[in-house]
């Protein structure tokens, strides 16, 4: 007597009827052999499902709430950012136009709050091509991560208060100071999440 | 019917849906176990589980927004750890442990005097057997749907279950009962 397959035995298991499925059940119901095996398959399942539950060793929400919120801020980031520029754009503009009212920045601040707003464009430029929140981290990295992207938003709504309520040329010093600020800050944030990847060997 | 329930499920997802922090965290303590425990069934070590862990309820807050609530909460979020599971298996690349029995032990009929228990012979199985025993046998998918998770033929998946059973069976030593 020819037995049944394990592919047999187990199409017998699925809730549709699979081809020759009514032939095996025939066959069961008249082999004692490939009963026993079908009961052994049966046994051998509810043995998987009862095994014991595996539960995480730690607690990883914090991480998960971490990168979760790194992501909102780097969407504010952008926003702000985006912003910021935008405001500086329309405040030279209106600089330009009444020149003959205020006082311009001096060339050498001018010059170096150029440099520093480049620096910070090519910061951001690496941390977009790095997509730390497509990443796994870790939770002190992310906590890192976190405090600093949250003193960059601040140091953004510092940036956005100072152009739109110092007179130049104050704007321009106190200008140039929160972007060195936030090069600091982007150069850190870099620094933090390329450190992680190369500890992990990514 | 649900076997994971959230407590006042409709107020806590329309928060979860707004971002709220508290209610995030409350899918997250009702589902962390079965979805840790679905990662490490299916991936090889509890650091991979882990992080598919984090990576499956990151995508939840991301896209709880996009729930409707036409199956179960648990069917959606299995779903992702499922999806999120195999993408960790695909990108590690795991060297099949089945393939290489069969090259360098091709008489391992012999070992059934080398009795496991379940719990060592599902490790012992190869990454893809092992994740469609899994997926199919516990979690209760289809071939059907494990194919098209995998990307794969549901002949594929059928001949992988064959394969695992057929491995299963004689390392639990049932060969010596037929």
């Amino acid at each position: 007597m020819t037995h049944l397959t394990i592919d047999q035995l187990l199409a017998l298991r699925e809730s549709g009827s699979e081809p020759g499925a009514a032939a095996a059940r025939e066959h069961v119901a008249e082999c004692g052999q490939c009963a026993a095996e079908l009961d052994r398959l049966h046994q051998r399942v509810a043995r998987l499902r009862a095994l014991p539950r595996l539960a995480p060793a730690r607690n990883l929400w914090p991480a998960v709430e971490a990168r979760r919120a790194g992501e909102r801020r780097v969407v504010h980031l952008r926003r702000a950012g985006i912003g910021v520029l935008a405001i500086a754009a329309s405040l030279a503009g209106v600089a330009v136009v009444q020149s003959g009212d205020v006082e311009p920045p001096p060339p050498a601040v001018e010059g170096e709050l150029a440099a520093v707003k480049e620096s910070s464009r090519a910061l951001e430029r690496m941390l977009e091509v790095y997509g730390p929140e497509a990443r796994v981290v870790d939770g002190r990295t992310a906590g890192m991560a976190q405090a600093l992207e949250a003193r960059i938003a601040e140091v953004d709504d510092e940036l956005q208060a100072t152009s739109l309520q110092q007179p130049e040329p104050a704007r321009g010093e106190q200008a140039l100071e929160l972007w060195r600020e936030r090069v600091g800050l982007l150069d850190a944030l870099v620094d933090v999440h390329v450190t992680h990847a190369s500890n992990v060997g990514l | 019917m649900d076997p994971y329930l959230v407590a006042d499920t409709d107020a806590v997802l329309a928060r979860a849906r707004s971002g709220d922090a508290a209610a995030l965290e409350a899918l997250y303590r009702a589902f962390e176990a079965p979805v840790y425990n679905l990662a490490r069934r299916i991936c090889r070590t509890t650091e991979d589980a882990e992080d598919v862990l984090q990576e499956t309820f990151f995508e939840v807050c991301r896209s709880i927004g996009r729930y409707r609530g036409d199956g179960s909460l648990w069917g959606w979020v299995r779903t992702i750890a499922a999806s999120k599971a195999l993408m960790r298996l695909r990108r590690n690349k795991y060297r099949d442990t089945d393939e290489l029995d069969d090259q360098v032990m091709p008489n391992r009929r012999e070992d059934t005097a080398l009795r496991m228990d379940l719990e060592a012979a599902l490790e012992r199985l190869g990454e893809t057997s092992r994740a469609v025993v899994w997926l199919h046998d516990v979690e209760g998918y289809t071939h059907e749907e494990i194919a098209g998770m995998m990307g794969k033929t549901v002949s594929f998946s059928k001949s992988q279950l064959a394969r695992a059973h057929t491995r299963l069976r004689r390392w639990l030593g049932e060969e010596a009962l037929a």
